[in-house]
């Protein structure tokens, strides 16, 4: 049985598209990173696997049950971290957890768990006055109640500061320990990278890779990233390069183009571009991080930071490709 | 019972509103000044009743609903677009859950701040030249309590439904003018068209007009407030109760048929 499977998805929101014919299978006692930039569809992904909105077409079976016709129950078994969720201003902390405790009719100590997501110390004060990273530790104590058989926890990290997303991590890792599934969403490659057996990158809301960490790694290895420096170039200029073979993604930054290729490929690119009517003023390559691979599936969604050290520079022209043809 | 966890966590939440303890206090000092202020001419004791029937009542009419309707026109709206609603979805409560749970939760809050609120007039009448039927006073509170959690669940109800906060509040006040001010308004020309029903109907106008009379609740509760200073209970006071009972499910129902289709 698959803790998460998803058939043919598609949700739209009037005429816009958020996910699209989406397939995605999470097998039981995975940690499944789900990657992507913010308006991929994560949420919305993760919204119809906990029934908040339903899909316009496909199916979704999660814990082998069908989610539209599971109800309440299915959640017995399920822990969640939603997006963009809020808490109850004028209850306390430990009033948040016992909450979640009745809710589930299970017998657990509240103060263990406030203790378990570091939030002892706050326990008594209304939840209203918590700092949003406060408020994520909350609602994660709250999806840990119950020992649930799946984590879904969404952009679990985000305003926690790196030690709380370090905390965040262990926990994770130790409920995976416990037999969980583990289901999370994330924009942050780092965040997910350390402990996901496996990484599915959503980009527009479909599912452009699936691979584990270290699959992705090797593609990276043979990956090279081509950094333009341009006078005039646009995203659609952009498409005839990421037809190319071999090329993997290209993105546009102000007047700095990003494409992820095979070495092979680099001419290819150049000369592309140069038949576009395209001045290239500089070029450099580097091998491609992880995250650059990343970012080339999402076409640049983010923001690409140089690393020192790996750079070549030509600043000269007429531009001469490096690298073995 | 997955709804009185519901119920139970939505009272401690609401019965720290400021709103609801500010409206309240609100409305015990005005029934606490009719109390003080309103004397009954003639000889001998007047009863505590008479006052609350003819002076009280006013208030009651006019404040319950619309505290009902502040204290829990937000109850689901309010959460879908803060976002709390998530987190009380992720566990295991169906949407009906949530409706009937957030219905009994602000219905029990509301219910006993009125029931606290009451004793203070309680008081002075008590202790001024009123007699004081302990009963009848009691009854009165609880029928009191009964038409604060009507306005409740007709709210819950439209809150569930409502597509957008902004429009929860619109209905809201809406709701309010309908029941409240303009009914008679509404009823009157409604009442001369009836007048003079076709023969052939199964129907005389006054069965027609006592239905449409007691459709308001705020008109359903003042008949019923006959039954508990007199103590009797004709057959138009048992239908104006049922009509009460029948909004107290009918609102959330309807709301919760919406609101189960919806996306949060």
């Amino acid at each position: 049985m698959s803790a998460i499977q998803l058939s043919r998805v598609t949700k739209r929101f009037g005429d816009v598209v958020a996910v699209r014919n989406l397939d995605l299978t999470v097998e039981e006692g995975e940690i499944y990173g789900f990657l992507g930039p913010n308006g991929a569809g994560k949420s919305t992904t993760i919204n119809m696997l906990l029934d908040f909105v339903r899909p316009t077409e496909g199916t979704i079976n999660v814990l082998g049950e069908s989610v539209d016709t599971a109800g309440a129950d299915l959640r017995q078994r399920i822990g969640v971290l939603p997006e963009g969720f809020d808490v109850y201003n004028r209850l306390s902390g430990r009033k948040h957890i016992e909450f979640a405790i009745e809710s589930k009719a299970v017998d657990e100590n509240p103060d263990e768990i406030l203790d378990r997501v570091g939030l002892s110390d706050a326990a008594d004060r209304n939840a209203g006055g918590y700092s949003k990273g406060m408020r994520q530790r909350l609602a994660l104590g709250m999806a840990l109640v119950g020992e649930p058989e799946l984590l879904v926890l969404d952009e679990p990290s985000s305003g926690l500061d790196p030690g709380g997303a370090k905390e965040m991590r262990e926990i994770v890792e130790a409920e995976a320990n416990r037999g969980a599934t583990v289901f999370f969403s994330s924009h942050v490659l780092g965040q997910v990278e350390a402990v996901c057996d496996r990484v599915g990158i959503l980009h527009k809301g479909e599912l452009v890779t699936e691979d584990s960490i270290e699959g992705l790694r090797a593609d990276s290895d043979t990956e090279e990233t081509l950094i333009l420096t341009v006078d005039d170039a646009t995203d659609d200029d952009l498409d005839a390069v990421r037809a190319l073979e071999g090329v993997s993604g290209a993105a546009i930054d102000g007047s700095m183009v990003t494409v992820s290729c095979e070495s092979g490929a680099k001419t290819e690119v150049i000369s592309v571009l140069s038949g576009a009517g395209i001045e290239i003023q500089d070029i450099e390559t580097e091998s491609t991080s992880l995250e650059e691979l990343f970012l080339s599936y999402t076409d640049g969604e983010g923001v690409v930071e140089k690393t020192d050290g790996k750079t070549e520079t030509t600043p000269h022209e007429p531009p001469t490709p490096e690298g073995g043809q | 019972m997955s709804w009185l966890v519901v119920a139970r966590k939505d009272f401690e939440d609401s019965i720290r509103s400021r709103w609801l303890i500010g409206l309240t206090a609100l409305f015990v000092l005005l029934i606490s000044a009719v109390a003080y202020f309103v004397r009954v001419e003639g000889s001998g004791e007047a009863s505590a009743n008479l006052v609350l029937q003819t002076a009280g009542n006013f208030f009651i009419q006019a404040l319950v609903p619309l505290i009902a309707l502040v204290v829990a026109y937000n109850s689901i709206s309010g959460e879908r677009k803060s976002g709390s609603l998530k987190l009380l979805l992720s566990l295991p409560h169906s949407r009906a859950d949530v409706v009937f749970g957030k219905v009994a939760g602000r219905s029990a809050a509301l219910s006993t701040a009125i029931i606290v609120g009451f004793v203070l007039p309680a008081i002075i009448f008590a202790i001024g030249p009123f007699r004081l039927e302990i009963g009848a006073y009691l009854g009165y509170t609880l029928l009191v309590a009964l038409l604060a959690s009507v306005y409740v669940s007709i709210a819950v109800g439209w809150s569930a439904a409502a597509p957008s906060q902004r429009i929860a509040l619109g209905g809201a006040i809406g709701l309010y003018f309908l029941f409240v001010p303009f009914w008679d308004a509404i009823q009157f020309p409604l009442q001369w068209a009836i007048a003079s029903l076709p023969e052939w109907l199964p129907l005389s106008s006054e069965a027609v007009n006592t239905v449409l009379t007691l459709s308001n609740p705020s008109s359903a509760y003042s008949e019923l407030t006959f039954a508990v200073f007199t103590g009797e209970m004709a057959s138009l006071q048992l239908s104006a109760l049922s009509m009460l009972l029948f909004w107290l499910l009918a609102g959330p129902l309807v709301g919760l048929l919406v609101f189960e289709r919806r996306d949060l």
